[in-house]
């Protein structure tokens, strides 16, 4: 059973799978401050990654902004329907609009990263 | 370009928002971070101009007839939480001071499909929530000012153009300026309306307890980081850059 999701604080997520592979997206919150989503530039496979870099960036109408790794590692998969279907990032942020999939390089990485309460109150002190 | 790209730097480092004014040395037209540069130059009238891309957003600009802006704000800034929020701060401020002046100016509440304006290449076709625009007889209005954001890592830059003057023959004839629109409100000389616009932004709601005034700065921050600048400037210069899309 996949574990649940840890957050960067810059509104990444990340779920380590049963096969050992980190499911990558953006958080609710952060697509829902996005808004109006109309291009995405997502990385190549294979590339290798540090924890906090930049793995690809998001338009919206009228922002672009980076999407960054949560994690060091390798990116294995790219979730490469979602350009052409941006919507999904909204409709479903932690299922079906999935970005990447990395295999992270070193697991405590992962529990450095924030669990759900932490990060809700992260947004929390954000919206204040 | 290279130089808002240090002026997002230098307002990370300082901790407070940074603004540039500049305008341009020939008619340029500077497309947005991720437009196509073959329809850009598939377009009839593009054909002769200079052309560069930005880093940030939004749709692209013919230069020359404008008032280029660039404002830098770190992101623990407040005003740099919310896309919406900065690109407000600056266009409902100048929408006040052209109230002033006896212009019915407004921000224009958005189209319902952003899809559809994805098409049309020109910043100043397309409408966002809180553009300027004057009313026409279209419902959409005559926009005079457009603002796009690259959010980067440590700080916001948001690039704006308003149109001080029409473009004239070519690629945007159909662009009326401040000087068509509003000519008998007086003349819009470009130093003294970026004054009064700052003015604005200062002593705007968005500006309350955050930002208490503003200051010029004589000379440039840039000019003790020429290497910076020019490594930067050769980056945005590339064809790779360029041509990313």
């Amino acid at each position: 059973m996949a574990a649940e999701p840890r957050f960067a604080k810059s509104h990444e997520w990340i779920r380590l799978e049963d096969d050992g592979l980190g499911t990558v997206g953006i958080s609710a919150y952060a697509v829902e401050a996005l808004t109006d989503l109309v291009f995405m530039q997502l990385p190549d496979v294979g590339r290798q990654v540090k924890a906090g870099e930049s793995i690809g960036e998001i338009e919206s109408v009228k922002a672009v902004s980076d999407f960054y790794a949560p994690v060091s590692g390798e990116i294995v998969e790219v979730n490469a329907t979602l350009p052409d279907d941006l919507e999904q990032l909204g409709k479903d942020p932690y299922g079906s609009g999935w970005l990447v999939k990395i295999r992270p390089a070193d697991p405590a990485e992962l529990e450095a990263l924030l669990d759900q309460p932490a990060y809700e109150a992260l947004v929390q002190s954000e919206q204040h | 370009m290279a130089a808002d790209e240090l002026l997002a730097a230098e307002a990370a480092t300082r901790g407070r928002p940074l603004v540039r004014f500049y305008n341009w040395s020939e008619p340029t037209l500077s497309l947005g971070g991720f437009q196509r540069l073959a329809d850009a130059r598939a377009t009839s009238g593009v054909g002769g101009l200079a052309l560069v891309r930005r880093p940030s957003g939004g749709g692209a600009i013919l230069h020359g007839s404008d008032l280029t802006y660039a404002v830098a704000v770190p992101r623990e800034h407040p005003w740099g939480a919310s896309a919406q929020l900065l690109y407000d701060t600056f266009h409902a401020a100048l929408v006040r001071l052209l109230r002033e002046r006896g212009l019915a100016a407004a921000q224009h509440p958005g189209r319902e499909s952003a899809a559809a304006d994805q098409e049309r290449l020109l910043c100043f076709d397309r409408r966002a929530r809180g553009d300027v625009v004057i009313p026409a007889e279209t419902a959409d209005g005559h926009k005079i000012l457009g603002s796009a954001q690259r959010r980067l890592r440590g700080a916001v830059v948001q690039h704006g153009s308003l149109l001080l003057r029409s473009p004239g023959p070519g690629l945007a004839a159909h662009h009326a300026g401040l000087d068509q629109l509003a000519a008998a409100a007086g003349t819009w000389e470009p130093r003294q309306l970026a004054t009064a616009w700052l003015e604005a932004v200062a002593g705007s709601e968005e500006s309350t307890g955050v930002v208490s005034g503003y200051v010029f700065e004589s000379g440039s921050f840039l000019t003790a980081r020429r290497d910076r600048l020019e490594a930067a400037a050769a980056r945005f210069a590339s064809p790779v850059w360029l041509g990313r899309r």
